[in-house]
């Protein structure tokens, strides 16, 4: 053995002490443990909402995720269409309702517009509450009553001057008298909204929503086109939909 | 070195200033101020990570909402990138007080800072008024309260602390220099 092999070799030999290579795959172990249990728990809060029932609501457009058709029995294929995805706990929904709802209810009652309404919930999680989708779904059970526009105005009429204050169940059914449900009718109704019939709809239009794009409300779309910055006054609105009428 | 004195450039001159130069680059290498300074770099990303990880981790579905709210990513990918984002945060956060890799966790953190950055700046580019979610919160809100230059100000302090310890990834009271020496 030469003199400095000795030497050459204790280098060349592993040091004593931790070694950085198990330390890194314990490290990056944890890293994609972590990461991929929190996806997997993602996913389930995702489809938490276990449907009870998932009846699509009477004058639903454009798939079983779609919105409300508001007082016309099917779409005109020769005038604009409006969809307005709003959420029953946002404030500023409720100022856009008051703003603009009557105006487009007048057009769709009128036939000058097919107005669709995508009722979302996203502020439940935001204000950890069941609020929007209770709403949501009681406002689904009045469309199968033929009374869905009725009890949206309703609702938003009613809208808590604190956000994340919500609705109770009574408020719930005093709406759906506001709206003109009563007799037999507003037992179908009051089944309907305890049983959570439309619950896996309210699921869907969430869904459905998000991916179309609909990040915040409200969002209105003029024939798919997000026009929401335009709308300043409720006369912004009706010449647009004029100008997109042929 | 014994050799060092000869091998010197012949244009430096003979006096100091070869010394002076070697002086500055073994206070970089070894110094302490820039070990502290290290120091301070790595727990002032790692502890901003952390928060950011912890505000964040027990509501998945509000995370994924305020990634969706950027429209970058497409529905689904958004949803996995805010699941997964707080979990990552608070780990390479550890890494980062602990000064466990610290280079490697310091150029993920500073990649995420540069993402958020993209991020941010895409939003506000687009005109949209979202919070940035990045402690919490998030989604849609008054044009009047989005505050992109104070966040983007924020992410671009954080990624040169990241780029510091890159650069210079030796710092005081790290785990690395203990167990690594």
């Amino acid at each position: 053995m030469r003199p400095d092999a000795k030497k050459k070799i204790a280098a060349a030999a592993p040091k004593k002490g931790p070694n950085p290579v198990i330390i890194g795959a314990v490290v990056a172990a944890v890293l994609i443990v972590g990461v991929v249990v929190a996806i997997l728990i993602g996913n389930s809060s995702k489809s938490g909402t276990a449907a009870s029932g998932n009846a699509v609501p009477v004058g639903v457009v454009g798939g079983t995720g779609g919105g409300i058709l508001v007082d016309a029995a099917a779409l005109k294929s020769s005038v604009p269409t409006v969809d307005v995805y709003a959420d029953f706990q946002c404030p500023i929904c409720g100022q856009f309702e008051k703003a603009f709802g009557p105006t487009l209810t007048a057009m769709a009652k009128a036939g000058e517009v097919n107005y669709v309404v995508h009722m979302m919930s996203f502020l439940d999680t935001n204000l950890g509450n069941d609020s929007s989708a209770r709403a949501t779904n009681a406002a689904a059970c009045a469309a199968d009553a033929g009374k869905f526009g009725e009890y949206h105005s309703a609702v938003f009429a009613a809208q808590p001057a604190k956000e994340g204050d919500g609705y109770t169940n009574a408020q719930l059914t005093e709406f759906a008298t506001t709206a003109g449900i009563t007799g037999p009718a507003l037992t179908t109704w009051q089944k309907c909204t305890t049983d959570g019939q439309h619950t896996q709809y309210v699921a869907d239009v969430a869904t459905t929503s998000g991916k179309a794009g609909v990040t915040g409300t409200p969002t209105v779309k003029l024939d798919g086109k997000d026009i929401t910055k335009t709308l300043t006054t409720a006369d912004a609105l009706i010449t647009q939909v004029k100008l997109a009428t042929k | 070195m014994p050799q060092s004195a000869s091998s010197r450039p012949s244009w430096l001159p003979a006096s100091e200033g070869g010394a002076e130069l070697m002086g500055l680059k073994s206070q970089w290498d070894t110094g302490r101020l820039p070990d502290v300074i290290g120091l301070l770099a790595r727990l002032i990303l790692g502890v901003v990570l952390i928060w950011a990880g912890a505000a964040k981790v027990t509501q998945p579905a509000k995370s994924a909402l305020a990634v969706r709210a950027f429209k970058i990513l497409t529905y689904d990918v958004a949803g996995y990138v805010g699941y997964a984002l707080p979990v990552v945060e608070i780990l390479v956060g550890l890494l980062l007080v602990i000064g466990l890799f610290t280079r490697l966790s310091a150029a993920l953190g500073g990649l995420m800072m540069l993402a958020f950055i993209f991020g941010i700046s895409w939003a506000w580019a687009h005109g949209y008024s979202i919070d940035c979610g990045c402690f919490g919160g998030g989604g849609t809100i008054a044009a009047s309260q989005t505050k992109y230059p104070l966040d983007i100000l924020r992410d671009v302090g954080l990624v040169i602390c990241a780029a510091w310890l890159v650069a210079r990834p030796r710092t005081a009271y790290s785990l690395d220099h203990r167990l690594f020496g």
